[in-house]
């Protein structure tokens, strides 16, 4: 036995296509989907998309009886869509494949305190436990001058953007990043 | 076609697109027949993300009309941010066009 036809259904359209052309119909709309990704309208698009090719394989059908599409009629549908461009998005070959180098910054987000150990963790691209161990060492070998230098950077170091979609900052970090706020606005008001 | 062209031929789709719906309430065919033959020739492929983009900018929508045959279609047109955006692009054309006409002669 063998499968003869797939039914697929196109957005609106429901049409049945051979074997052959239903899986060069996937592999199309894979395709689209993967050069849509990330865009907030990918859904519709390929809606559109499906439609387009609902109508232009009926279009070609031969007006008698229940036909099925073969790959030479969505072939040549295929090829008068042509594949998915985004708009304004030039292909960008040299781009770094490296994000760029970030600041050293303070990371707020998930801190336990003010975020510098994840600042440094980010920054030399370390796992910020092992950031905050060797921290704490140095506290009880510094004798607590560890303190001191963590507060100096608590006060020096930027506070790194939020990350969209990221929780709000609460309690001791939202705390520290208001206290080094008010000193730094002390600070400038002195210099000043 | 020559690579120096192609990014012209890509910036300035956008307003032609815009300038087709502004005449009229058009469905996507009627878009890709303005355009066949031009130097503008395009496809579905590249014209239902653009008209995603300029629906979510705000510059055009569309309503879904019944035809005889068929399925509804999408019929669009400019939203009065859209029509601005025009008379925007077209005079800014218009002023581009002199300079280029003028430099160099």
């Amino acid at each position: 036995m063998q499968r003869i036809s797939v039914t697929a259904r196109l957005n609106r359209s429901t049409l049945q296509f051979e074997e052959a052309a239903y899986a060069r119909l996937a592999s199309y709309l894979d395709e689209a989907a993967r050069t849509l990704a990330g865009n907030p309208d990918q859904a519709e698009i390929l809606a559109d998309l499906e439609q387009a090719i609902a109508d232009k394989c009926s279009g070609r059908m031969p007006s008698s009886g229940p036909g099925v599409v073969t790959l030479a009629e969505l072939e040549p549908a295929l090829e008068e869509i042509g594949s998915v461009q985004v708009p304004g998005a030039a292909p960008a070959p040299d781009q770094p494949a490296r994000p760029a180098a970030r600041p050293l910054q303070q990371v707020s987000e998930g801190a336990l305190i003010s975020g510098v150990c994840q600042g440094l963790a980010r920054y030399f691209g370390l796992d910020v436990t092992l950031v905050r161990v060797v921290a704490v060492l140095l506290l009880f070998v510094s004798g607590g001058a560890m303190i001191l230098v963590y507060l100096i950077l608590m006060l020096l170091l930027p506070f790194a953007p939020r990350e969209p979609g990221s929780e709000r900052i609460r309690t001791i970090p939202a705390k520290s990043r208001q206290f080094a706020g008010f000193v730094r606005s002390k600070l400038r008001a002195v210099a000043g | 076609m020559d690579p120096k062209l192609a990014p012209i031929r890509k910036g300035l789709l956008e307003f032609l697109v815009l300038k087709i719906v502004g005449a009229r309430s058009v469905y996507v065919p009627d878009i890709l027949r303005r355009l066949a033959g031009t130097e503008f020739a395009t496809q579905e492929g590249t014209l239902y993300p653009l008209l995603s983009k300029l629906r979510r900018e705000d510059l055009v929508q569309y309503e879904w009309q019944e035809s005889d045959a068929g399925p509804p279609r999408k019929y669009y047109r400019l939203t009065e941010t859209g029509r601005a955006q025009l008379a925007a692009l077209d005079d800014y054309w218009n002023r581009i066009n002199r300079t280029v006409s003028d430099i160099g002669t």
